[in-house]
């Protein structure tokens, strides 16, 4: 039924060519809507998430409570009523016990390696002027088994830093927006020291304007040392074997400590919804057009039933069984379906390789970011393909069941 | 006794309508049978029941001494598509199709279109249209038209040959060629006709005219 079914489309060239752009284009939005928002996922996971480690071991605030104060001054039975009541935190949160977690993630046969950082806020000066800076001790070692930060090192190595020596890698934006160059020296204050200085023997770029404007890494005692507080980390980064137990595994260590312990879906929490709403938004708004799409199918098919009766009859009674019938629009369908699929994958395909040569001013991204993901390619032929073909089956349907002798006594 | 009916009798609708009588009739390979009556008198009715496209209520059709109410839905396709042809009042041609498309239709079915193209060839010189094969119905004159629609029905070179009103749309020219035409497939390849008239004078080219009064036999007239 083949032969027929390309001859009636082609005797219907308005109305097939109709069909065949409603699913084109359908594919093509598809296509391109996946193509920017899928790019943009690729970008942040490759940028951020895979600079989060598989569970995140960091220290909770001790806050001052106003029950646990009030208990403490005046017993449990006193009712005080405070003019100014005790807020704020006790210290600095640290990790209490270090070599706690050290033991335990050294002996667990789940842990591929681990990184314990010291983070802290710090004003960089030079000269006149003073900079923020989110200043991170690490262990070169250690961290580059957890995070893949030395891909993005644009100058000098990471394990420069081993063993401290007041050296420090910064990112690309903040080196521009100071006015340095690699090999000079900034001071760096926590504010609450003296400034120490650190030698710049390296650069870095994530490519997220804000966080290269103001990251800064350098060896863990080094900074310790600025802080005044040798020994101590604000977060262990781990890496376990599988990560998609990270969940379960960071459950499990916060139930036997005092520390906050997130696993990267939660540290990330913020990222995934919004993932997940751009997946609704991208399927409703593709949904939306096949639906139309899938309507025109029906309604074009369905009139075309109507005006093809005659030819439906005889062919019926010239022995062709309903299936051949319900095959003749079926594959109608199928044609419009495929063809109209290949050729707006083919035009997404176009349309992103050249946005992806746009450029987006000065956001550290470059351009704009597409996605040429084979999933997209994939689920796109198959969401038309699939509303094609089932926009098809009710008018084939209703097509093979027509009988030759009700359509012969009508006409006569 | 090629195809054979006993007390046939179809009914339409709720509550039912009688429209055919318990009809009894015997039609022999190579015959030349009209059905004939007044409109509404169940001439078309017959011939459907007859030609395997309608299903009686009740009595039994025997084709080759086959009772046609033990074919399978399969076997009955088959047997429409290889045994018997089929022309109606209008041409059913299918307007994408080229003429000499139209006539290979029955024959695709079963894939042998390119092999039967040569035979159909051949009809459409034997019926004096030789370089109108591959026009288009549209392209085609009401004479044509019916002409393709009977090469059409020969193509697979059926044993009966079934015809409804053939000429209730033409002119008399052309329906008189038409006949001559179906009397000429009768007596040359042996092909059992049945047809279906209102044209006294039509009926009475065939060996056999069933006259049916509402549904009844009311006289068989032989020539």
């Amino acid at each position: 039924m083949l032969f027929l079914a390309i001859r009636h489309l082609m005797s219907r060239k308005r109305q097939t060519v109709l069909i065949f752009l409603g699913i084109s284009l359908g594919t093509m939005m598809y296509t391109i809507i996946s193509g920017m928002q899928l790019g943009m996922r690729e970008f942040i996971s490759e940028r951020l998430l895979s600079n989060t480690s598989h569970i995140k071991i960091s220290a909770r605030e001790q806050k001052i409570d106003r029950a646990e104060m009030t208990e403490r001054f005046y017993g449990p039975d006193e009712a005080v009523n405070w003019i100014t009541p005790p807020s704020g935190i006790r210290e600095e949160a640290h990790i209490m016990y270090p070599q706690g977690w050290f033991d335990r993630l050294r002996d667990d046969p789940e842990v591929l390696g681990y990184s314990p950082t010291m983070t802290m806020n710090v004003i960089i000066s030079k000269g006149n002027t003073k900079h923020p800076a989110t200043l991170s001790g690490i262990v070169p070692s250690m961290h580059n088994r957890v995070m893949n930060i030395e891909k993005y090192i644009t100058n000098g190595r990471l394990s420069a830093l081993s063993g401290g020596g007041n050296k420090a890698i910064v990112g690309e934006a903040m080196l521009e927006k100071i006015g340095l160059k690699v090999g000079d020296t900034i001071l760096v204050s926590s504010g609450l020291s003296e400034p120490r200085p650190l030698k710049i023997t390296g650069t870095l770029k994530l490519g997220v304007q804000q966080i290269d404007e103001i990251i800064m890494l350098a060896a863990l005692r080094d900074v310790q040392a600025i802080n005044k507080t040798p020994g101590r980390i604000t977060e262990i980064a781990v890496n376990i074997v599988d990560m998609n137990k990270a969940q379960e595994v960071a459950d499990s260590w916060e139930l036997t400590s005092k520390d906050k312990v997130e696993s990267w879906e939660e540290a990330n929490a913020n990222f995934m919804e919004i993932f997940v709403f751009q997946d609704i938004l991208r399927w409703t708004v593709t949904f939306a057009i096949l639906i139309v799409a899938g309507f025109g199918i029906y309604n074009v098919l369905s009139i075309m039933i109507t005006q093809k009766k005659k030819e439906i009859a005889i062919l019926r009674s010239i022995g062709y069984p309903p299936k051949y019938i319900l095959e003749l629009f079926l594959i109608q369908g199928v044609i419009l379906g495929i063809t109209g699929a290949i050729i707006g994958l083919l035009g997404g395909h176009m349309i992103n390789l050249y946005l992806s040569t746009i450029k987006l001013g000065h956001s550290g991204v470059g351009n704009i970011l597409m996605s040429y993901s084979p999933s997209i390619y994939i689920s796109g032929f198959l969401l038309a393909f699939v509303s094609a073909v089932l926009a098809s089956i009710l008018p084939a349907h209703a097509a093979s069941k027509l009988t030759p002798l009700d359509i012969i006594r009508s006409e006569v | 006794m090629s195809l054979v009916c006993t007390d046939l009798i179809k009914e339409f609708g709720k509550p039912a309508t009688r429209i055919i009588h318990g009809i009894n009739l015997s039609i022999n390979d190579g015959d030349f049978i009209a059905i004939s009556g007044r409109s509404g008198s169940g001439k078309s009715t017959l011939l459907y029941l007859l030609s395997t496209l309608d299903q009686p209520t009740s009595g039994t059709l025997v084709i080759d001494d086959k009772d046609t109410s033990t074919f399978s839905v399969e076997a009955l396709h088959n047997f429409r598509n290889t045994e018997v042809g089929f022309v109606f009042q209008f041409h059913y041609l299918l307007p994408e199709l080229t003429a000499l498309e139209n006539v290979l239709l029955p024959a695709r079915k079963t894939h042998q279109h390119e092999e039967k193209t040569e035979y159909a060839k051949s009809l459409f010189e034997e019926f004096e249209i030789p370089d109108k094969w591959h026009k288009f119905p549209s392209q085609l004159s009401g004479g044509e038209q019916q002409r393709v629609a009977i090469i059409r029905a020969l193509i697979m070179q059926p044993k009966y040959l079934f015809a409804d009103e053939p000429t209730g749309n033409l002119d008399s020219q052309n329906a008189d060629n038409v006949m001559n035409l179906l009397k000429k497939i009768n007596r040359e390849r042996n092909t059992t006709l049945v047809l279906v008239t209102h044209e006294s004078d039509y009926a009475a080219m065939a060996r056999r005219e069933v006259f049916l009064i509402d549904g009844r036999i009311d006289e068989i007239r032989e020539s």
